[in-house]
Formats: C-alpha cells, structure tokens, sequence
C-alpha cells in the first residue's frame, strides 16, 4: 500500500494504490492530517488504484473526513472499484461519502 | 466429508504482517479456482478479512504466548467455506461482538455487521483457548 499527494489550485488529491487494510489505515490518516495541516483542507482520495477496502480503511476515511470539514473543507472520493463500492453501500455509508467518476470531477462542480 | 476443490491456509503470529499473508493466500485460492465468480471472492475475502482483522486488533492472550492467527479457507462444490482461528487467546468481550452497524460519524465498529452482511452463515466457537469463527457462502 502505498498513498502521494498533489496539491493544485482548487483542491489535493490523494492517491491510495494498493489494499486499504488495518495496516494502511494509519497511513492514510497521516497523509491526509499533513495535507490539511498544509492548508488544503479540499481533499479527494482516489481510490482507482485500490482494489480492497475493509472497515479499518472506511474507518480511516471517516475521520479524514472529519479532519477536512474541521478545516472548512470537506473530503471526497474518487475512481471507485467494485469492492470498496460494496463496502461503502453495505454499511450506508456511500450517502455520507460521495463517489465522483474522477478526482477533477470531485470539486468540478465548486 | 464434502469435497474440497481448492484450499489453502495460513498460521502465525497474530500481527499486521498476516493480515497481508492472509490476503495472499485469498488471491492464491482464487487462482486454484478460477471459476468461483468475483461478486462471492470479493464478498468472501472481505469477510474474512475482516475476521482475522478483528483477531489482530482485539484478541487479548490467555497467559505469556502470543495470540497466534490459523486460517484454513477452502472452495467446495457449492460453497466457500472459513475458518479463522485465534490460538491463545482469551474469551472476546461483549463490547467486541457488537453486530449492529454504529451511526455514520464512528470510525470503527463496522467489522462484525459486514461480516454478517458478506457470508451465508457465521458461526463462533470457543474451546481450550482457541476463538474460531466459521464463514459459509452459498456459491
């Protein structure tokens, strides 16, 4: 597993490549503390690259979720596959994190 | 006994480590058996998964050696079948065996109600220090 990130004008995005398991969780919730902590508190996690999400990885986006509306911003998702897809809808929480088709189109629209 | 077409498993120490082991032998059964279509892997490996997850981030040992993790998975002629032991551990508390989904602002919780979700049956056991949980699904 491993997660980079960009900084542009309007947004960051994080990119999560591998299995987002127990063992990634802690990593993507300090990639996305430093992003915010760095002033982009408008984050979208691309997820196109990620094959498996478990609890502990939904777990890690919910506080980072958190963490990025604390700031002012807010925190979406992006690329989808079919298994996080199941993960998210099985446990209602694919209403509370918004899949775009892509990270442009995550903030595309303000 | 019913047949077993493929099968393979895992034993060690209960760490982070065989989380990844764990899912490497998924993928490695998947390939022994390519024809188990991806809607019951995905379902399949996400539950257990999180079984050994649960195990590793939870189970306390009964006395001075280390909780060890035993999966045994197995692909039958109509059903995929788990088992994800415990070795040394104590007896779970309540508080971990909750099976109801928390509300949308928890960051965990979420394990045991998508396990229930994922599988056609969950059974749990415990006997002489070993935790083990079962899941079936219908294929």
């Amino acid at each position: 597993m491993q997660f980079s990130y960009e900084v542009n004008d309007s947004y960051a995005e994080v990119k999560s490549v591998g299995r987002l398991n127990m063992v990634a969780a802690p990593k993507l919730r300090e990639v996305v503390a430093e992003v915010v902590a760095g002033g982009s508190s408008r984050v979208v996690v691309n997820l196109a690259e990620t094959d498996f999400m478990d609890s502990s990885g939904l777990g890690a986006l919910i506080g980072c979720l958190k963490a990025a509306r604390q700031a002012g911003g807010d925190l979406r998702i992006a690329g989808v596959q079919p298994q996080v897809k199941m993960v998210l809808e099985l446990t209602n929480m694919d209403r509370v994190l918004t899949a775009y088709p892509s990270a442009e189109a995550a903030f595309g629209d303000d | 006994m019913t047949e077993v077409i493929a099968r393979r498993g895992f034993h060690g120490p209960s760490s982070e480590e065989a989380i990844e082991a764990i899912h490497n032998e998924l993928d490695a059964l998947w390939d022994d058996a390519s024809f188990v279509p991806d809607m019951d892997r995905m379902t399949f490996a996400t539950a257990v998964i999180e079984a050994a997850a649960n195990i590793v981030q939870h189970a306390l040992p009964v006395a001075d050696k280390p909780v060890e993790i035993d999966v045994d998975i197995s692909v039958r002629p109509s059903r995929l079948v788990a088992r994800v032991s415990a070795f040394n551990a104590r007896e779970p508390f309540a508080n971990d065996m909750q099976a109801n989904m928390p509300d949308e602002e928890a960051e965990s919780g979420r394990g045991l109600a998508l396990i229930e979700a994922l599988v056609t049956t969950v059974t749990f056991e415990r006997q002489d220090g070993t935790n083990t949980w079962i899941l079936t699904r219908n294929t």
